[in-house]
C-alpha cells in the first residue's frame, strides 16, 4: 500500500494538520470567552490640544477597571459630522462623540435618537456645573445627556502674530487701522500680514460674526427684536475691512484654499504675520510647534470698540454617549473623570477653549498669551440668551429648519473670490432667507403640535453691555 | 404535421442545468453589480422622494417636493451649469488635443515612445491625490507654476489659479484635460492602426499633401471611433467627483461646484444633510445625461442611414 505525496504533504500530515488547526481555533474561541470582561471605548473627538489629558485620565481609569481601555480618535472638526453620519448609518458608531456643529443640528441628532442619556456615572454636583445645564443644550425630555466641558466666555477671533514678523506689540494691536498698517509693514521677503481660514467656511462665519459684535454689532439674530442681523452695517464694516488687506495685498494669497489646521501651520512656518484663531492656538502651538511659541503675541479682542461685546450663547454639551454604544455605563463614568477641580486646572493647562471653572486659569500652568486672551473675555464676552432655554419647542423648530445657502461663511468666501463686488445686497438675502426658513419651520412644528412663535426670539429684558443670566429670562 | 415547442427546445430547468458552469462564474458578477448598481440606482429613486436627513433611521415620504424644490434652487442651476461648461469645453479639447498629438506621434518622430509615456503617466495616478498635489503646484503664494511665471515675467503678481470665482472651473478643466489625456491618445493611437497604409500610399502616389491625406483618408475613417471615445469622455466628464472635491471642493463660492460636488455637499457635507434633496438633484442629472446620450445615439444612426443611402 502507498500513499500519495503531493508537493511533499501526504493525507495524513495534512488530517493532523487540520486536527491541530481545529484545536487551536477551539482554544481560541475559549480564549475569547475569557477576554470578554475587555471592554473598548471608541471615543471620537475634535479636541487635538486636549488629547493627552485625555488619555492619562482614562489610563489611569484602565489602571482601576482593568480590562477597559479607550479607542481614541482626533479628528479634524471640517471631516468629522460626514464622518459621524457614515458611522451611523453602518451602526458603528463611536461609545463617545463631540458633535463640532450648530444647536440646530444637535437637536436634530437628539430628536433623531443619536444619544443616550448620561446615567448614573455622571455627577454634576457643583452650583456652577448645575447652572450650565439647560434643556435643549445638555438635557433632552429632562434627563442630562450631556455638559459643557468649557466656559460659554470666550469667543473664536483672536489675533495672532508672530513677534519677528511685526514691527510692534502683538499684544497691543487694537482696531483696523493698526492691524492694517500692521500688515502692511510685515509684507516683504515672501511673508505676507495676514493669514484667514477661508476654505473653512464656518470658521469664517464665526470670525465674521464676533468681529462685527466686537464693533458694536448685535450679532446674528438681534434679541431685541428677534430678527437676523446678517444685513447691519456691523457686518458689511467687517466683511469690508476684511477685504482691504486683500486689496492691500497683505493677505496670504492661499487664504483662499487653507482651512484652520492648514493655515496655522503656514502662519507657523512663518508665511504670514497675523493668523486669527481662539484660544487653543496656544496650545496647538505649544503641542505642535514648540519652538514658535516664544515668538507668539496675541490680541485677545483686536478690534474691540467701547460699545462692542461679543455674545456667547450658553454652551452645549460637549461630549455625548452614543445611543449605539454597548457600554453606556463605562462611557459615563468617563464622562465623570472631566468634572473634578483637579482636570479643570489641567484642562486650562492644555491651554485649549477655558475650562467651565474659568477660576481654574489662574492655578495653573499656561502660557501668558492663554492668560492673556482668557482675561480678555472678562471685558469683551456676555452671555447670551437662547430661545431654546424659553420655550423647549425652539429645539424642533432648529432641528426643522434646512440649512440656507449661501451662508454667511460661503458669502465671505465669494465676497474674497470676487463673486459679487458688493457684499451688502446678499447679506440682506441671507437675512430675508433665514427669517423666511424659521417662518416656515416654526409653521412646520405648531402644524405638528408644538408651540412656537418668532417672539421666543425676542428678550425685553436683553442689555448686549449685562449677561442674560437665567433669571432674566 | 408540426411538431410541439416542448419537443423542439428543452425545458428552462434542463437548460438551466446544462450551462449550470456558465451561470455559476456569472453570479459573483450578477450579485456585484445588483447590489453595487442597481440596488444604489432602484434605492436612490426611493430617497428621491424622502424627506430625509441621514441621522434618522428612515425619512418623511414627501412625493415631488424634493424635485419642485430642485428647480427653483439657483446653486442646483449653478452647478447644472458649471458641469455643462465642463463638458463643452473639456471634451473638444481632450478629444481634439489627443487626436493631434497621436497623429504627431504615429508620424513616427523620434523619442515619441517617451513623449507617449510621459503623457500616460498622469493616467495611472489618482486623481484624489493629483487634485490634492495641484493645489500645491498652484499655490498663489509658493507654486512652482506662479514661480515660473513670474520668473518668466509673463505675470507681475501671482495668479490664484483656484481661489479666483472666475478661474477656478477652468482651472480644474485644464487638470483634468491633463489627467486624461493620454487615455485618449490611447484610444486614437489604436484607432489610426487600422487605417491601411495602402490607402496613404496611394494618395501619395496621387500627389496628395499631408493635409490632404489627413482631410480626405485619416479623418473619414477615424469618424466612427470619434463618436465612440467622444462619447466615453463625455461621461468622464460628468463624473469628476474625486479630482474637484480635492482640487476646488465647488468653491469659492460654488464657482467650480459641478452636479457630483452639489450632490456630496447636500448627502454629507451639509451641518444637515439632505439625502432625498440629493438623491433627486442626482436622478434629474442622469435624466439629462440619459437624454443627451439618447440624442447622440439617435442623430448617429441617422447619419449612418444617410451615409448607407448615399
Amino acid at each position: 500500500m502507498s500513499t500519495r505525496q503531493t508537493g511533499g504533504i501526504n493525507r495524513r500530515d495534512a488530517l493532523v494538520g487540520l486536527g491541530t488547526l481545529a484545536a487551536a481555533m477551539a482554544t481560541a474561541s475559549g480564549r475569547s470567552a475569557f477576554a470578554q470582561d475587555a471592554k473598548t471605548i471608541k471615543w471620537w473627538d475634535h479636541f487635538q490640544p486636549i488629547a493627552p489629558l485625555f488619555e492619562k485620565a482614562w489610563a489611569n481609569y484602565g489602571a482601576v477597571h482593568p480590562g477597559v481601555t479607550v479607542e481614541h480618535t482626533v479628528m479634524n472638526p471640517a471631516d468629522m459630522m460626514q464622518a459621524l453620519q457614515l458611522a451611523f448609518r453602518s451602526e458603528q458608531a463611536p461609545d463617545v462623540m463631540s458633535i463640532p456643529a450648530p444647536l440646530a443640528t444637535l437637536n436634530q441628532l437628539a430628536g433623531s435618537s443619536w444619544f443616550a442619556p448620561a446615567g448614573s456615572g455622571l455627577h454634576l454636583d457643583k452650583p456652577f456645573q448645575k447652572d450650565v445645564l439647560f434643556e435643549g443644550l445638555t438635557n433632552f425630555g429632562g434627563k442630562v445627556y450631556s455638559f459643557p466641558l468649557f466656559s460659554f466666555r470666550q469667543h473664536s477671533t483672536s489675533l495672532w502674530s508672530l513677534k519677528d514678523k511685526i514691527d510692534t506689540d502683538g499684544n497691543a494691536i487694537k482696531g483696523w487701522d493698526q492691524i492694517r498698517q500692521v500688515a502692511k509693514a510685515a509684507t516683504k521677503n515672501g511673508t505676507y500680514g495676514l493669514l484667514l481660514p477661508i476654505q473653512f467656511t464656518d470658521r469664517m462665519r464665526v470670525h465674521v460674526d464676533d468681529l462685527s459684535q466686537m464693533i458694536g454689532g448685535a450679532g446674528p439674530i438681534d434679541w431685541k427684536t428677534g430678527q437676523y442681523n446678517y444685513a447691519a452695517d456691523e457686518y458689511v464694516e467687517t466683511l469690508q475691512q476684511l477685504l482691504s488687506f486683500q486689496q492691500d495685498g497683505t493677505l496670504h494669497p492661499a487664504s483662499s484654499s487653507l482651512d484652520a489646521r492648514q493655515g496655522r501651520t503656514r502662519w507657523a512656518a512663518g508665511e504670514a504675520a497675523m493668523f486669527t484663531d481662539g484660544p487653543w492656538n496656544s496650545g496647538v502651538i505649544a503641542n505642535s510647534f514648540a519652538q514658535v511659541l516664544p515668538n507668539i503675541a496675541v490680541s485677545g479682542n483686536p478690534v474691540l470698540t467701547d460699545s462692542g461685546h461679543v455674545h456667547s450663547s450658553p454652551q452645549a454639551g460637549t461630549f455625548w454617549i452614543s445611543a449605539q454604544s454597548k457600554n453606556p455605563d463605562i462611557a459615563s463614568e468617563l464622562l465623570n473623570l472631566f468634572t473634578t477641580d483637579e482636570f479643570y486646572i489641567k484642562l486650562a493647562e492644555r491651554m485649549d477653549q477655558p475650562p467651565l471653572n474659568l477660576d481654574a486659569v489662574a492655578q495653573a500652568n499656561v502660557h501668558q498669551t492663554y492668560k492673556d486672551v482668557v482675561a480678555g473675555y472678562k471685558d469683551s464676552v456676555r452671555l447670551a440668551p437662547e430661545p431654546v432655554i424659553r420655550n423647549a419647542d425652539v429645539g424642533k423648530v432648529y432641528g426643522e429648519m434646512k440649512p440656507v445657502s449661501p451662508s454667511l461663511g460661503e458669502i465671505v468666501q465669494g465676497a474674497f473670490a470676487g463673486a459679487f463686488a458688493d457684499p451688502k445686497p446678499v447679506l440682506k438675502q441671507l437675512a430675508d432667507q433665514m427669517t423666511a426658513e424659521r417662518d416656515r419651520a416654526i409653521k412646520a412644528v405648531n402644524d405638528a403640535g408644538g408651540k412656537v412663535s418668532v417672539d421666543d426670539w425676542k428678550f425685553d429684558a436683553w442689555n448686549p453691555a449685562e449677561d442674560f443670566t437665567p433669571d432674566k429670562y | 404535421m408540426s411538431l410541439s415547442h416542448s419537443a423542439i427546445r428543452p425545458s428552462i430547468r434542463r437548460r438551466l442545468w446544462a450551462d449550470r458552469w456558465i451561470y455559476l462564474f456569472l453570479l459573483p458578477t450578477v450579485v456585484l453589480v445588483a447590489s453595487y448598481t442597481i440596488w444604489p440606482m432602484f434605492a436612490s429613486i426611493w430617497f428621491s422622494l424622502l424627506d430625509w436627513n441621514g441621522f434618522e433611521r428612515a425619512g418623511r415620504f414627501i412625493a415631488f417636493g424634493n424635485y419642485a424644490e430642485i428647480f427653483a434652487d439657483r446653486l442646483f442651476w449653478n452647478a447644472f451649469a458649471n458641469t455643462v461648461i465642463f463638458v463643452v469645453v473639456a471634451v473638444p479639447i481632450r478629444v481634439g488635443l489627443a487626436l493631434l498629438l497621436a497623429v504627431v506621434l504615429n508620424a513616427g518622430l523620434p523619442f515619441s515612445r517617451s513623449f507617449r509615456t510621459a503623457i500616460f503617466l498622469p493616467v495611472v495616478t489618482t486623481a484624489a491625490i493629483l487634485g490634492v498635489v495641484m493645489r500645491f503646484v498652484l499655490d498663489p503664494a509658493s507654486g512652482p507654476v506662479n514661480e515660473v511665471l513670474l520668473q518668466l515675467h509673463l505675470i507681475t503678481q501671482p495668479i490664484n489659479f483656484l481661489g479666483r470665482a472666475g478661474l477656478s472651473l477652468y482651472t480644474a478643466i485644464g487638470v483634468w484635460v491633463w489627467k486624461w489625456l493620454g487615455i485618449t491618445l490611447i484610444y486614437w493611437m489604436a484607432a489610426l492602426q487600422t487605417i491601411p497604409a495602402d490607402l496613404y500610399d496611394a494618395a501619395r502616389i496621387d500627389g496628395a499633401g499631408r493635409w490632404q491625406r489627413f482631410r480626405y483618408i485619416t479623418v473619414p475613417l477615424l469618424t466612427p471611433f470619434t463618436i465612440i471615445i467622444t462619447l466615453i469622455t463625455v461621461v468622464e466628464a460628468t463624473n469628476v467627483f474625486d479630482l474637484m472635491l480635492t482640487l476646488t471642493n465647488g468653491g469659492p463660492f460654488f464657482s467650480s461646484e459641478v452636479i457630483d460636488i452639489f450632490v456630496y455637499r447636500q448627502a454629507f457635507a451639509a451641518n444637515i444633510p439632505r439625502l432625498g434633496y440629493a438623491s433627486a438633484a442626482a436622478l434629474l442629472f442622469g435624466v439629462c445625461v440619459m437624454a443627451v446620450i439618447a440624442a447622440q445615439i439617435v442623430v448617429v444612426a441617422r447619419l449612418r442611414r444617410r451615409v448607407a443611402e448615399q
